[in-house]
C-alpha cells in the first residue's frame, strides 16, 4: 500500500502539469474533421482521462488514438474504450506508447482489443516492466502471424501466466516459436492447449507434448492440429498417461485379486472418464462395476477406495429391496427398479435448504456402515482409513468439519473414544448392526441432521473435499439398482421363492421403525416428494433415452469394441517408456481369393514342392534312440557293462557309465507365418521375376504345403497398417484350421496395402500363440521393408524400437520371432531389431518360395 | 576318481551309512497329531481291513501326510515313504542290479522292501512320476496283490499286513499330469481339503505352542483369504503347513506381518501383483 503511495506521489504531479493552452481542443477539431465516428468515441472518455491524469496526458493520448484510429477504425475504438480500465490500473503510461506500436506491425489491429482489454490485468500481475515484456512478446507475435499474435492477447493474463509471471509466459511461448518456425503452428492452435497441459501437469509437460505433436503435425497437417487444441483422443489420452500417482489401468488384476480375496469374485472395473480438471479422483460405481479414474493419488487412497466402493455393492447400497423400502416411505414404489437408474433426488430435495448437508450425510452415515461392514472381514480397515486420513492432513473450509466427524463415526466404529455426544452415538450405533441397510442409514442421517452442527456447504471443491480419502459420493456417477445385496452368488437363491417372500416379510416392519423417528416431517414431505417424483420420472427418461443413444463418452473405444480391435502398448524410445492401449489391431478376413492363382503357382512350384517333400520325409523325426554309456539311466547298458567289468577284471578304472535311457528329446514346435501386406509388395521385382506379390503368394503356399507334410501345428496371417488406431490382422489360417482349397484361394489372392506396423502385429501374434501347448514356439515374419506408418512423422527410429521391443516381448513370452526379408538394405536395421542370427536377407527375390519351408527346417532343428 | 558319482545310485537302495527304508512300526511312543477333518480315519481302519489300497486326494499341504503317519501309527504298521518326481522309474521303486566288485547284485527298492516287510508304502504325489512306474504297482492293487520284479523274472507275494497308498494331487500342475484311470480306479479315495476354519485354530495353536489364540485366528483368516486367489496364478494356495510355518515365525519373534511374508507369500509366488495381492490380505489382518 504505502509502496503505491510513494509512487503515485511523484508521478501525479508530473503528468498533470498543464498542457500549451488550445492545444486539447485544436487536438480534438482535428480528429472530429478527420473521422466523425473517431471523435464521438474519443469524446466520450475524454473528461475522464483529462480529470484522472490533466490536460497534457489527454493531449498525448487524443494524439496516439488518432494514430490509431488512422491505422484502423476497430484498433482505434479498442484504443478508447479500454483506456478508463488501462487508467484504473495504475499510473503508469507507457501503454500509449505500447498501443502505438502496434501501429508499426501489419495486420496487429486484431490484437488492441485483447491488449487494451488484458492490460489491466497484465499490470496488476506483472507489474509494469513485467507488463510490457508481456507486451513485446505478444507484439513480437503479431510480427509473424497475425492472427496469433490475436491469439495471444486473448488470453488473459492471469492463466498465460500461471501464477509464474513472466517466466510462465515464456515458457509456453518459447516451444511455440520454434513450432511456428519449423511447422507453422499458430499459437490459436497451440496456446490453449499448451495452458491446460500445464494446469494438469505442470510445465515440465509441455516440452514432451510439443514434440509428440510435431511429429502428427508432419503426418498429417489436420490430425496434428486436432492434437494441439486436445480436441483428439490421442492427445487427451497422452495427457492422461502423464498424470502422476497410482493407475488403476496398470493394476487391474491386482485390483481383481483384492477383490476376489475380499468378496470372494471380483467384479468389472472399467474407467470413469474422470479428468484432473474435475476436481479430485474418486473410485466410482455404475451399480455392477467399479468405474476408475486414471490415476489416484496412492497405492494406499486405491486400496482403500476400491474395497470401499466394491463394499457399496456387496453390502447392498444400491439394492432394489432395502432401496425400495426407502423409498416407499415417500410414496415412490415404482422409483426403484433392477437396472433402473437410482434418482436420491427426492429423498434429498425433501430437507429443503438443507439438502446439501443432508446428501453429505446421508453418504457418511451409508459410508460408515459400509465402512463398518468391511471392517468385519477385514479388520485393519477402518484403522487404515483413519491412518490415511491423518496422512493426508486436514481438509480446508467447511469440509474440515466433516472430514473430522467422519472420522469421529469411524473410531465409534472402532469402539474407541469418538467425542460425539450420547445422541447422536446411539443414533450411529444403529449402523453397525449387522441387519442394518441403506434405508437405516438414510433414516439415521435424517435423524442426526437436526443434530449435528456441520456447516453447510456451498462449492463442489468443498463438497468433494468433505468426503474421507478412500470414500467416494456414491451417486457420484449414475448408478443402477442391483437385484440384491451379497452380490450376484446369492442370486440364484434370491429367486427362489421361499427366499423371495421371506425378503418382502422384512421390509414392512423396517419401514415402520424408520417411518416413526422421520414420522413428523412426512405430512409436510408429501406435497414436496411428489412434486420430486415427476421431476426424477421425467430426469430418469431423458437418461434412459440417452443411454440408448451414446455410451462412448465414458469408455472411449469400447463403445466400437469389435471393430477396433484390441489395445497394445507400444514403446516410445523417446520417453522410454511404454504408450497404453496404443496400436490398435483388429483382426480381419481377407475377402479377395484366387484360386485360380493358387493353382497356377502350385504348378508352376509343383518340381520344388516335390523336392521339398522328399526333404522332409528325410528328415522327419523318429522314435528318439536311447543314449547309452550314461552315468545313471533305467537299464543297464549290456555292451558297456561288459566292457566295464572286463576293464576293471584287467586292473583298469573306467568310468561307470553303463546306463542307458531314452532320450526325451522333444521337438514339438509351432509355428506362425506372418506376411507383411504393405502396399510395397505389389511392386515389380528389378530381376524380371514379376512383382513382388506373386512371390509372396508362392512362398507362403509352398511354407503351407511342406507344413502339412512336416505335421506340425502351423498358422498363417498377414497385417497391414494406417496410423495406430488401425492395424489390420487378417487371419489366413488358424493352427486348428485344416489347409483347404479356401485357404488356397485366400493365399492365391493376397495383395498389398497400407503400411507395415510391425510390433503391433508381432504382439498380436504372439497373442494369437495363447493356447497353442507346444513347447518351442516360432514366429516366422515375411517382410520386405522396414516397420513404417503413416503416423511415425518420418521418425523411422520410432517404430525400429517399438518393434524392437516387441520382439523381446515375444522372447519372454516364449515365442522366437525370426525375420526372413526380402528388403537387400535390411541388413542396415535387422540386426538391431532381431538381434544378429534372427534373420535372413534373401538376396535373390525368387528363391523365396523354395527358401521359406527350407529355412524352417533348418530353425526347427 | 569315479567314486562320489556312483555313491548316488547306491544309495538308491541300501548303500553303507543310510537308514534302513523300513522303520519300526511306531516310532515315537505317541501318536503323530492329527485333527481329524470328517470320518477319514474310520473309512481308511475299514479299507485296511480288507488291505484296499487307498488314495488320498487333496491339496498340497493340507495334512495327508500327517494323516497317514498318524494312521501308521494307530494301525501299529511301519511306514515306507517315497516321495515320487518326474525322474522316477519303476528301477527306482522296484529295485536294481547294483556292481559290486565284479558282480551285480540285486538291490530291492523301497517298494518291494515294503511289500515284503507288510509295511503300509506311501507313494507321495504319484501323478509327478512317469506312467510306466505307475504302471507296476497295478498288480499289487488287485486281488493277486503281487509285485512282478521283471529283471529278475521273478514275482514278491505281498505280505498279510502290506498296505499300498499313494497321494494324489487333482489340477496340480498342468492338466497333462494326470492317472491313467486304470490306475485310479483301483483305489478307494479320501477327498482332503483344508480344514474348516475352527479346526485349523486348533491345528495351529497345536503344532505352535506358545501360539496365542488371537493370532492364530487371524492367520486362519487370512489363509482363507488368501485361498480365493487360487485361479490367479497361485499354483498352490497358502496350505496348513504354511500357515505353521508363519505362526512358527511369530513365536519365533518376528512381527506378524513379516512373519506372513516370509512364509506365505514369498515362498508361493514371485508374480509381484499377485505377492501384492497376498501382502494386502496380510495388512488387512496384522497391523
Amino acid at each position: 500500500m504505502g509502496q503505491d503511495d510513494q509512487q503515485q506521489g511523484p508521478a501525479e504531479p508530473a503528468q498533470v502539469e498543464a498542457a500549451e493552452p488550445g492545444a486539447l481542443p485544436e487536438a480534438l477539431a482535428a480528429l472530429g474533421r478527420a473521422s466523425f465516428v473517431a471523435h464521438r468515441e474519443v469524446q466520450a472518455v475524454l473528461p475522464a482521462v483529462v480529470a484522472a491524469r490533466g490536460e497534457a496526458f489527454a493531449l498525448e493520448w487524443v494524439g496516439a488514438a488518432r494514430r490509431l484510429f488512422d491505422f484502423d477504425r476497430d484498433a482505434g475504438r479498442a484504443f478508447v474504450r479500454g483506456t478508463p480500465d488501462a487508467m484504473a490500473a495504475g499510473p503508469e503510461g507507457r501503454w500509449i506508447a505500447q498501443a502505438l506500436r502496434f501501429v508499426d506491425v501489419p495486420g496487429s489491429w486484431k490484437s488492441i482489443d485483447g491488449f487494451m482489454g488484458n492490460l489491466p490485468s497484465a499490470l496488476a500481475t506483472l507489474g509494469p516492466i513485467g507488463a510490457a515484456r508481456w507486451a513485446d512478446i505478444g507484439l513480437a507475435w503479431c510480427g509473424r502471424h497475425a492472427d496469433s499474435g490475436a491469439a495471444y492477447f486473448a488470453i488473459p493474463v492471469r492463466e498465460l501466466a500461471g501464477r509464474q509471471g513472466v517466466a510462465g509466459i515464456e515458457q509456453v511461448c518459447t516451444p511455440a516459436e520454434e513450432l511456428f518456425a519449423h511447422r507453422r503452428l499458430s499459437l490459436g492452435n497451440f496456446l490453449p492447449g499448451a495452458l491446460r497441459v500445464r494446469t494438469l501437469l505442470g510445465a515440465g509437460a509441455i516440452g514432451p507434448w510439443a514434440r509428440r505433436g510435431i511429429d502428427l503435425l508432419t503426418a498429417d497437417r489436420f490430425r496434428g492440429e486436432a492434437y494441439f487444441r486436445l480436441e483428439s483422443d490421442e492427445s487427451l489420452r497422452l495427457l492422461l498417461d502423464e498424470l502422476p500417482g497410482f493407475r488403476p489401468k496398470d493394476h487391474e488384476r491386482f485390483l481383481k485379486m483384492l477383490l476376489t480375496a475380499w468378496y470372494g469374485q471380483p467384479c468389472e472395473i472399467g474407467e470413469s472418464g474422470w479428468s484432473p480438471d474435475r476436481g479430485r479422483a474418486f473410485v466410482e460405481t455404475d451399480g455392477r462395476s467399479l468405474l476408475m479414474p486414471v490415476a489416484l493419488p496412492d497405492r494406499e487412497h486405491a486400496v482403500l477406495g476400491t474395497l470401499h466402493v466394491a463394499g457399496h455393492l456387496a453390502f447392498g447400497t444400491y439394492a432394489v429391496a432395502p432401496l425400495r423400502r426407502l423409498f416407499a416411505q415417500f410414496g415412490l414404489e415404482g422409483a426403484v427398479a433392477e437396472a433402473l437408474a437410482i434418482s436420491w433426488e427426492p429423498l434429498i430435495a425433501f430437507h429443503g435448504e438443507d439438502a446439501e448437508r443432508f446428501r453429505l450425510l446421508f453418504d457418511l452415515c451409508e459410508d460408515l456402515r459400509i465402512d463398518h461392514a468391511i471392517g468385519c472381514i477385514a479388520p485393519t480397515h477402518l484403522s487404515r482409513l483413519l491412518r490415511l486420513a491423518a496422512l493426508s492432513g486436514p481438509a480446508e473450509g467447511p469440509a474440515r468439519a466433516w472430514c473430522d466427524y467422519a472420522m469421529a463415526t469411524l473410531r465409534l466404529a472402532q469402539g474407541r473414544t469418538h467425542g460425539l455426544d450420547d445422541a447422536q452415538a446411539r443414533l450411529l450405533a444403529r449402523l453397525l448392526e449387522p441387519d442394518a441397510t441403506v434405508a437405516d442409514a438414510h433414516a439415521v442421517a435424517c435423524a442426526l441432521l437436526p443434530l449435528c452442527a456441520l456447516p453447510a456447504v456451498y462449492t463442489a471443491e468443498d463438497a468433494q473435499a468433505a468426503y474421507l480419502p478412500g470414500r467416494s459420493p456414491n451417486l457420484g456417477h449414475e448408478v443402477k439398482a442391483a437385484e440384491g445385496p451379497g452380490s450376484r452368488s446369492e442370486r440364484s437363491e434370491e429367486q427362489g421363492d421361499s427366499q423371495s417372500s421371506e425378503g418382502e416379510g422384512d421390509p414392512d416392519e423396517e419401514g415402520e421403525s424408520v417411518e416413526q423417528e422421520t414420522g413428523a416431517q412426512e405430512a409436510e414431505a408429501d406435497e414436496s416428494a411428489a412434486a420430486a417424483h415427476a421431476q426424477s420420472a421425467s430426469a430418469r427418461k431423458g437418461a434412459g433415452e440417452m443411454r440408448s443413444g451414446e455410451r462412448s463418452p465414458q469408455a472411449p473405444g469400447k463403445g466400437q469394441g469389435p471393430d477396433r480391435g484390441i489395445p497394445y502398448p507400444e514403446w516410445d524410445y523417446r520417453e522410454n517408456r511404454y504408450k497404453a492401449d496404443w496400436a490398435w489391431v483388429a483382426e480381419k478376413v481377407l475377402a479377395e481369393s484366387n484360386p485360380l492363382e493358387a493353382q497356377r503357382l502350385a504348378d508352376r512350384h509343383a518340381g520344388t514342392l516335390k523336392r521339398l517333400k522328399k526333404a522332409i520325409q528325410a528328415q522327419k523325426p523318429t522314435r528318439p534312440a536311447p543314449l547309452t554309456r550314461q552315468m545313471d539311466g533305467d537299464d543297464l547298458d549290456l555292451e558297456a557293462t561288459v566292457r566295464y567289468v572286463t576293464e576293471r577284471a584287467a586292473g583298469r578304472s573306467p568310468e561307470p557309465r553303463v546306463y542307458k535311457r531314452r532320450a526325451i528329446r522333444n521337438r514339438d514346435v509351432a509355428v506362425t507365418l506372418l506376411a507383411d501386406l504393405s502396399t510395397s509388395i505389389m511392386q515389380t521385382v528389378a530381376d524380371g521375376s514379376g512383382r513382388l506379390v506373386d512371390t509372396v503368394r508362392a512362398g507362403v503356399l509352398l511354407f503351407a504345403e511342406s507344413m502339412e507334410e512336416v505335421g506340425d501345428p502351423y498358422s498363417i496371417a498377414g497385417f497391414c497398417s494406417k496410423y495406430r488406431d488401425n492395424v489390420n490382422y487378417y487371419r489366413i489360417k488358424d493352427f486348428d484350421q485344416p489347409f483347404n482349397e479356401s485357404v488356397r484361394s485366400t493365399v492365391g489372392g493376397l495383395s498389398g496395402r497400407l503400411a507395415t506396423r510391425m510390433g503391433a502385429a508381432i504382439r498380436h501374434a504372439v497373442h494369437r500363440f495363447e493356447g497353442v501347448q507346444t513347447p518351442r514356439r516360432l514366429l516366422l515374419l515375411l517382410s520386405d521393408g522396414r516397420p513404417e506408418d503413416y503416423d511415425d512423422g518420418g521418425d523411422r527410429r520410432y517404430l525400429h524400437e517399438d518393434t524392437r521391443m516387441a520382439v523381446k516381448e515375444a522372447v519372454n513370452a516364449g515365442v522366437h520371432p525370426f525375420c526372413i526379408t526380402v528388403d537387400t538394405l535390411a541388413n542396415q536395421y535387422l540386426p538391431q531389431i532381431f538381434g544378429r542370427g534372427h534373420y535372413l536377407v534373401l538376396d535373390q527375390i525368387g528363391s523365396l518360395p523354395a527358401k521359406l519351408p527350407e529355412i524352417y527346417l533348418r530353425l526347427r532343428r | 576318481m569315479n567314486q562320489p558319482d556312483r555313491q548316488p545310485a547306491a544309495a538308491n537302495g541300501a548303500g553303507e551309512g543310510t537308514h534302513d527304508i523300513v522303520p519300526p512300526a511306531r516310532p515315537t511312543p505317541e501318536a503323530p497329531y492329527y485333527e481329524p477333518q470328517g470320518r477319514e480315519v474310520e473309512i481308511f481302519e475299514a479299507a485296511y481291513r480288507r488291505r484296499l489300497p487307498v488314495m488320498l486326494k487333496g491339496p498340497t499341504g493340507c495334512g495327508k501326510t500327517r494323516f497317514l503317519e498318524h494312521m501308521a501309527w494307530r494301525l501299529d504298521r511301519p511306514l515306507v515313504t517315497v516321495s515320487c518326481h518326474e525322474d522316477l522309474t519303476s528301477s527306482d521303486l522296484v529295485g536294481r542290479f547294483l556292481l559290486e566288485g565284479s558282480e551285480t547284485v540285486w538291490q530291492d527298492g523301497p517298494l518291494t522292501r515294503a511289500v515284503k516287510a507288510g509295511a503300509i508304502c506311501y507313494l507321495d504325489e504319484i501323478v509327478e512320476a512317469r506312467t510306466d512306474s505307475t504302471v507296476i504297482i497295478h498288480p499289487l492293487t488287485d486281488h493277486r496283490r503281487r509285485l512282478p520284479l521283471e529283471k529278475t523274472g521273478r514275482e514278491v507275494a505281498a505280505h498279510p499286513d502290506f498296505l499300498l497308498v499313494i497321494s494324489y494331487n487333482p489340477g496340480y500342475q498342468t492338466v497333462l499330469k494326470d492317472l491313467k484311470p486304470s490306475t485310479k480306479q483301483r483305489f478307494v479315495a479320501l477327498n482332503f481339503d483344508f480344514p474348516a476354519e475352527e479346526t485349523e485354530r486348533r491345528i495351529l495353536v497345536n503344532e505352535v505352542p506358545g501360539l496365542e489364540a488371537d493370532a492364530a485366528a487371524r492367520l486362519v483368516a487370512v489363509a482363507r483369504k488368501a485361498r480365493a486367489l487360487k485361479d490367479h496364478g497361485l499354483d498352490e494356495v497358502t496350505s496348513t503347513r504354511a500357515l505353521v510355518y508363519a505362526a512358527s515365525m511369530i513365536v519365533a519373534g518376528l512381527p506378524p506381518v513379516e512373519a506372513c511374508q516370509v512364509a506365505l507369500i514369498n515362498p508361493m509366488t514371485d508374480d509381484l501383483e499377485l505377492a501384492a495381492a497376498l501382502l494386502e490380505i496380510v495388512r488387512a489382518h496384522f497391523e
